[in-house]
């Protein structure tokens, strides 16, 4: 009879914060209705311009929320004006609703207080979310998530290469310096601290580190200098048969996919698996190009939005949110033809005629499927990432 | 009866109003910028003053080859500018090659910077439009060498595109001060005392003009020296530029690094400030030697070699912008375009038709912000001028120098130096994201080029004009506004066209003021460069830059169109 009783609490207390919940959130639709959103993020990128004024056109007939979409080269002016707010004393009414981050700027974000939150339990789609097969959702570059940003997007490293000059390509960083020697000239990546530099520098120390656990520790906690040698050694044998001697660098991957097409580099890399096959739709890139990842398997992370703590639309906000998480949303952002970014959500949480739509996706012509893509490593202990650019700046930038 | 003859005395507003219009900006800007130098910011808990930042910035890696990079595309550009505008003067000064330049110089000046050096890029890199000219027929290469032409260590190929870019600025602005000066007469008087044509320049004219354009090649250095967006396209990577560097740091979600930031953007100002120093320094010491040669009678002067290297600068500059614009055409029209292919593998109307659709509003927001900007430019500085000739004819002295210092102040101060400190400020009082906050900062920017472009134009029409026609009709407002404004109407409308370009150009305070909310065609072309596809940003550039030169277009008919009737004024 106790057991019974328990049974029936549980449950009771699951509908009731269930009907709370969906309570809370017709609260929260309510509210949104009017709002217009100011959402910042990278405008770089033409697809991906497109798909946000997509989501906002569609935000805006459902929900009567307006997106304006505030194009920024980097994230990192908005953290600033953020920080100028508050440190105006501009607690609400802020110019910023919503923000696309990841990495550092939200580990900044978070220890800084500037962020609203925790907000994403609240959020319908956000049970969609596969948390148990993709733990960077949870932790992104090891700073823990706690609801203070939602999910948007999965990224992996990826390397393309142009096969219409070589088709044999590297397979880890040791090969990558042998097909160097044979082509000199030939390969560069982006200078630290752009955050395409530095994930090429820790994936590199992740393949040739004696002992890869260090680096999942803070970086106060390990010999820097022997754990990083074997990476200096590489680097320092690379860059004089690299782009330009090493002497001059790219500042990010899109200005080396423009390399790639020139021909001036045989090797590129994205953080987007299917960014060649949507370059190659797009006439960005030659039909010669593929996608290739290295045999011990690439870093991976998950890219997401959060809202300032100040945001004059919160609830707008958070309405934009889940409806860039919702499985439509998702499945449409996940087509090459139109970005290309693989879905955060667990497809096998969804219905049967989502999960269908997602298994019937096209594979671009030169995208990996799930298995060749191998094994996602988690980024190194945020930590680790200051260090490592500062290493690399102390090094190289002189 | 007694009659006015002169315009009320409420004119005296103007300077004052115009005034404090820049002088609170730049000094809240400097204040702020200037207390985070010293690592005061209590907003990321830096509570006290210090000289860390400073440490900090001088100990950075690669800080020596930054600033060296700096200075040598910097002081480079600015003097290199001079020497060929004053070559071009001497030498080809209303000969037939000077036709070129004349009728080029408004498109040239109204190529927006990034624009250019998207376009520059891509005719001279190892992948560019030169080479596929010659590949692989004359030099052999299926794939582009690797050379190292553009991003050098040094910043050369940086000085070299402010170099294209400034020349035509600076023989704009000798063509106003030249305005004043008795070219002809003094050539008449120098040649028929035996002197070559070249000398008369070098002895007599170039020496007068100097001081004419002497703030706006200051203006040129402190543009130079603190370059964002052409340094990040074509400057050196590692290190980058100092200006870029303390862009990066600005916007490091490290916050710390905006003390770094701000001792950086304070340094750039010393050096702006040093570099002023030197170059006033170096004028006395070039009036001293000058002195002796100008009256020394040495009629001797070789005239083959300067002729060449003008005619060829001529050339050069008109040539490479034009095809710079020509490749930017080009891409906005392609589809797939790989090395050696001289043009596009295939063609597309995609992007056009796409990018078109997209400008509308941040084309819309350009034109809004920069005719409000413009009319108001030219209506404060039209006052200013009016208040100087009222204190003139009053028998009042006026500081002239002072009041021209002040205008050209936000010009002499680098931007970077003091625009985060504003940004602060506003977002205090949140005035920032508002489209008057926007409109006041790029007036800022936009009255110091209409004070330049009008003033020696404005300040040399004939008194006795308006003298004469005051005895016919007795009102000062009717003369004015038929007879003055009417006369000064080209000048005035090309004034207006240099405001306007001059608002659509500016990236910083777009993006600062208005709080990214304004897309202007600026920022999003700006924007869309950092994603480097060619295709969309050549779309975005060219929109860049049509918009500008459609009002240089209209100030160059409005008049034909409002003179029709009148043959003397039609010239």
């Amino acid at each position: 009879m106790k057991r019974f009783f328990a049974i029936m609490i549980i449950i009771g207390a699951l509908i009731g914060s269930a009907a709370v919940q969906a309570d809370e959130w017709s609260d929260i639709k309510q509210t949104a209705r009017g709002q217009t959103v100011y959402f910042n993020a990278w405008g770089g990128s033409d697809s991906i311009n497109d798909y946000i004024r997509w989501s906002g056109n569609e935000v805006r007939k459902r929900y009567g929320v307006t997106v304006k979409h505030v194009k920024v080269t980097d994230i990192g002016d908005v953290v600033s004006r953020i920080l100028a707010e508050k440190s105006a004393g501009r607690n609400s009414g802020g110019s910023v609703d919503l923000m696309w981050i990841n990495g550092e700027n939200f580990r900044a974000m978070k220890q800084n207080k500037l962020l609203f939150g925790p907000f994403t339990q609240k959020l319908p789609s956000y049970r969609f979310v596969d948390t148990v097969n993709k733990p960077t959702v949870l932790f992104d570059f090891t700073t823990p998530v706690e609801h203070m940003e939602a999910p948007w997007g999965m990224a992996q490293l990826v390397f393309m290469i142009d096969t219409a000059r070589t088709t044999k390509h590297p397979t880890d960083m040791n090969d990558l310096l042998a097909f160097a020697r044979k082509y000199p000239g030939r390969i560069t990546y982006p200078a630290p601290p752009s955050f395409y530099g530095t994930t090429f520098v820790k994936q590199a120390l992740l393949e040739l580190a004696a002992d890869r656990q260090a680096l999942y520790r803070p970086v106060s906690q390990s010999d820097f200098d022997v754990v990083t040698a074997p990476l200096w050694k590489f680097l320092d044998a690379l860059h004089p048969l690299m782009w330009r001697k090493g002497k001059n660098f790219t500042n990010g991957a899109p200005q080396m996919k423009q390399l790639l097409n020139d021909g001036e580099i045989f090797i590129s890399l994205s953080f987007n698996p299917n960014d060649a096959s949507h370059a190659i739709a797009n006439g960005e890139l030659p039909e010669s190009v593929r996608t290739y990842v290295h045999r011990t398997g690439t870093i991976g992370n998950t890219h997401f939005v959060a809202i300032p703590f100040n945001s004059t639309g919160k609830e707008g906000a958070m309405v934009f949110a889940n409806f860039l998480m919702s499985p439509e949303a998702q499945l449409k952002k996940a087509v090459p033809s139109t970005w290309g970014d693989p879905t955060v959500l667990a497809v096998d949480k969804l219905n049967a005629q989502d999960r269908a739509a997602f298994d019937k996706l096209p594979l671009g012509v030169a995208t990996l499927s799930a298995s060749e893509l191998g094994r996602v490593i988690t980024e190194p202990d945020a930590s680790w990432v200051a260090a490592l650019e500062k290493a690399w700046l102390n090094r190289y930038q002189r | 009866m007694r009659i006015r003859l002169t315009l009320p005395n409420r004119l005296s507003l103007f300077p004052i109003v115009t005034s404090t219009c820049f002088l609170s900006a730049i000094l809240i800007g400097l204040f702020s910028t200037w207390t985070q130098a010293f690592g005061y910011m209590p907003s990321i808990g830096s509570n006290h003053f210090s000289l860390e930042p400073w440490t900090r910035l001088f100990t950075h890696p690669g800080f020596v080859n930054s600033l060296k990079a700096t200075l040598v595309s910097g002081i480079g550009a600015t003097l290199l500018s001079l020497s060929i505008t004053f070559l071009l003067f001497a030498v080809s000064y209303q000969t037939r090659f000077w036709r070129i330049l004349d009728q080029t110089l408004a498109p040239l000046l109204a190529i927006p910077h990034a624009a250019f050096a998207i376009g520059f890029m891509f005719l001279v890199s190892p992948s560019g439009w030169i080479m596929r000219l010659f590949s692989p027929g004359v030099t052999g290469f299926d794939i582009p060498p690797d050379w190292n032409i553009t991003g050098d260590a040094w910043g050369i190929s940086l000085m070299l595109v402010l170099v294209l870019k400034e020349v035509p600025f600076l023989v704009l602005m000798s063509l106003g001060g030249l305005g004043r000066l008795d070219v002809r007469g003094s050539l008449a008087v120098g040649r028929s005392l035996g002197y070559h044509r070249v000398l008369v320049w070098v002895k007599i004219i170039l020496p007068q003009l100097y001081p004419r354009i002497r703030l706006s090649l200051f203006a040129i250095l402190a543009y130079s020296l603190s370059v964002v967006d052409i340094a990040q396209i074509i400057g050196p990577t590692v290190p980058p530029t100092l200006a870029v560097q303390v862009f990066r740091w600005f916007n490091d979600p490290d916050l710390v690094s905006r003390l770094l930031g701000a001792s950086g953007a304070t340094l750039i100002l010393l050096l702006v400030v040093i570099a002023i120093a030197i170059l006033y320094l170096l004028e006395l010491i070039v009036q001293c030697f000058l002195k002796r040669q100008v009256t020394s009678g040495n009629r001797h002067f070789c005239v083959l070699f300067p002729n060449l290297l003008s005619k060829l600068f001529i050339i050069a500059m008109v040539g490479i912008s034009l095809t710079a614009i020509t490749v930017l055409l080009i891409w906005s029209f392609t589809w797939r375009w790989r090395f050696p292919d001289l043009f596009p593998g295939s063609w597309s109307l995609r992007f056009w038709s796409k990018g078109l659709m997209q400008v509308q509003d941040p084309i819309w927001n350009t034109v809004k912000t920069g005719i409000t900007a413009s009319l108001l430019g030219v209506f404060l500085v039209i006052g200013c001028l009016e208040n100087e000739l009222r204190l003139k004819r009053a028998g009042i002295h006026t500081n002239t120098p002072t009041m021209l210092w002040l205008t050209y102040l936000p010009l002499l101060i680098p931007q970077i130096a003091f625009l985060f400190g504003v940004q602060v400020t506003l977002a205090a009082f949140r005035l920032d994201g508002h489209w008057p906050s926007l409109v006041w900062s790029h007036l800022l920017f936009v009255i110091p080029y209409v004070f330049l472009s009008l003033g020696p134009i404005y300040r040399s029409y004939d008194q006795r004009m308006t003298d004469v026609a005051l005895t016919l009709c007795g009102s000062p407002w009717r003369v004015f506004y038929r007879i003055k404004l009417l006369i000064l109407l080209k000048p005035i409308l090309f004034a207006f066209a240099i405001g306007f370009s001059v608002s659509v150009a500016q990236y910083l305070p777009t993006l600062f003021m208005g709080a990214g909310r304004f897309d202007t065609i600026t920022t999003e072309a700006v924007n869309l460069a950092s994603g480097s596809d060619r295709r969309i940003v050549a779309v975005y550039a060219l929109c860049q830059l049509l918009t500008p030169l459609l009002i240089f277009l209209s100030a160059l008919l409005i008049p034909r169109f409002v003179f029709r009737n009148r043959r003397e004024m039609q010239g």
